[in-house]
């Protein structure tokens, strides 16, 4: 019976002792995946990812569109961090194209891809809570993004799925009185946030689950090639906002959050402090941005690449590095493209962690790595 | 230990603190947000939009010329848009066709209404659009000239005691 199923299907009998356990792709703990995970007793011995259940074929689908029409399925793959996954290919077509975009229209983007950071990471940290059974640290968090998710709407119109940045600057300028309205909102979701220390990251109950649970040593963050708030919290200093400045954020104060344990513990506080960041730039780019001026440069009806040419850009997402690499050959649609998540980038350091954890903690340890599953499948 | 101990009864008493503060649910649909403007618009002379809720759009008859640039523009993306035959005669529409857009394809991205260089095509606040047909949802250009009456009452209010829908 075994041998007729496909490979990755078949269960393995590797020993009286051991036991291999499916979770998911059907189940609360894993999302659309499945982790195949061999226990002995309560202790992981083996664990082995197998994604690929939610994969859409958005890079296929990319060479049959223009370089217009595909904004609305290219943010797909993320539907709260829509902005952030539109980032790279939107630079990159600029760069194809010869785009010089307004300065105004940079600063928006940057209020837009903090703001649509704090939308996931709520997210993020919702159902890290649930998965931990802190109820309390579910609902808090769905709750006020829809203070972030309101200012979303203002400005581009849909609660997510904006399709708000177009090559050449954005689809439209902010609305009348909206650094007031967002002033007050992100302040007072900043201290909001600041709450969340005392019933969820300063609780000694969290503390006893996560902390030297699942631990990345500094040299595995770098050698497994993990991104984002992952390679953070193993101690290496690397948010690109800093490092390689896109669109304005040289301009703007960025304070990179490092944490050197790289436990379950560290890994769940680094996106938290990472939205005080993102509240702290979405106040100095309201206060710095120009105040008036066109946000987008009108281009010509499908627009076409300059011959041969290829363009790599990334950016800081929610989850890490996001690259999109734009192949042009000259007609109205890329010839190829690619895009490089950070979520597929931080599973790989799953079947390190897992081994020899307690299978209770898998679902912190899994959920602590910030992957989502439908952006790594794509 | 002490730690422990302390560290639970601050946790308790963050949460206990709530139970003054007001509560932050919109009850819909006795309750409804308010949208800034009057949905998504598209100035073609500038190539700039106006912010506004992207809701169901609204076709004016006396502007489309049956140029199919929505329809196109909708090719890639949803293929929500079909031309259809309309019985009125408008003078700048010579082959009388205008948009007729499904709801169970449209995305909502707005790209027809950036793509309409005659000011014909806007989207609105109208975002009650269930039905029990699928045919319930296609919209005519009939049915997409009239303008909606969207209820807007509520938005957030920020006080001292927490955030609201007020």
């Amino acid at each position: 019976m075994t041998a007729e199923l496909p490979p990755g299907l078949a269960i393995q009998k590797v020993d009286e002792r051991i036991m291999t356990l499916n979770v998911g792709p059907q189940h609360p703990g894993s999302g659309h995946m499945r982790i195949i995970v061999q226990i002995d007793g309560d202790y992981i011995v083996a664990c082995d990812p197998d994604p690929g259940y939610v994969h859409r074929g958005e890079e296929k689908m990319a060479e049959y569109r223009n370089y217009i029409t595909n904004i609305p399925h290219l943010e797909r793959p993320v539907i709260h961090d829509s902005c952030n996954v539109l980032y790279p290919y939107v630079l990159g077509v600029e760069e194809l194209l010869g785009i010089e975009v307004p300065e105004r229209a940079k600063y928006v983007r940057v209020i837009c891809s903090e703001l649509n950071r704090c939308i996931y990471t709520m997210y993020w940290l919702a159902i890290y809570g649930i998965f931990l059974g802190h109820s309390t640290m579910f609902m808090w968090p769905a709750g006020d993004r829809e203070l972030l998710i309101d200012l979303m709407e203002k400005i581009s119109g849909a609660r997510v799925t904006h399709a708000h940045f177009v090559p050449g600057g954005v689809r439209n300028d902010l609305p009348p009185n909206f650094e007031e309205v967002c002033l007050r909102q992100v302040n007072y979701f900043e201290k909001r946030i600041k709450e969340y220390a005392a019933v969820f990251y300063d609780n000694p109950i969290l503390i006893s689950r996560t902390r030297d649970t699942g631990v990345l040593s500094r040299e595995d963050a770098i050698r497994l090639g993990t991104t984002g708030s992952v390679l953070r919290a193993s101690g290496v200093d690397y948010d690109l906002r800093q490092k390689e400045p896109y669109d304005v954020y040289e301009e703007l104060d960025v304070h990179s959050n490092v944490m050197k344990e790289g436990d379950s513990y560290a890994r769940s506080k680094v996106p938290w402090l990472d939205m005080m960041e993102s509240c702290n730039i979405i106040r100095q780019a309201l206060q710095k941005m120009p105040k008036s001026g066109s946000v987008r440069v009108k281009l010509k009806p499908n627009p076409k690449g300059k011959g041969l040419d290829s363009v790599y850009k990334r950016v800081e997402s929610g989850r890490g590095s996001l690259g999109c690499h734009i192949v042009s050959d000259g007609k109205v649609e890329p010839y190829r493209l690619k895009l490089s998540v950070g979520s597929f980038r931080n599973l790989i350091a799953l079947p390190y962690l897992l081994k020899g954890e307690k299978l209770g903690n898998m679902p912190s340890v899994y959920w602590s790595l910030n992957y989502w599953p439908v952006e790594a499948d794509r | 230990m002490t730690n422990t101990a302390t560290g639970i009864v601050r946790a308790l008493n963050s949460g206990i603190k709530h139970i003054a503060t007001k509560r932050f649910t919109l009850r819909y649909p006795e309750e409804k947000l308010k949208f800034v403007g009057d949905g998504y618009q598209f100035d073609p002379s500038t190539g700039v939009g106006i912010a506004g809720l992207k809701g169901r759009h609204m076709l004016f008859h006396d502007h489309c010329t049956g140029c199919q640039l929505c329809s196109i523009a909708c090719e890639g993306v949803a293929e929500a848009i079909a031309m259809v035959k309309v019985p009125e005669e408008q003078k700048q529409n010579k082959k009388s066709i205008m948009p007729q857009i499904d709801y169970g394809k449209c995305v909502f991205c707005g790209l027809c209404v950036d793509a309409c260089p005659f000011y014909a095509l806007y989207m609105t606040n109208d975002y009650e659009l269930s039905s029990f047909s699928k045919e319930g949802l296609i919209y005519t250009p009939a049915q997409l000239a009239v303008k909606p009456y969207v209820e807007q009452d509520s938005e957030i209010v920020i006080t001292k005691n927490g955030a609201t829908h007020g």
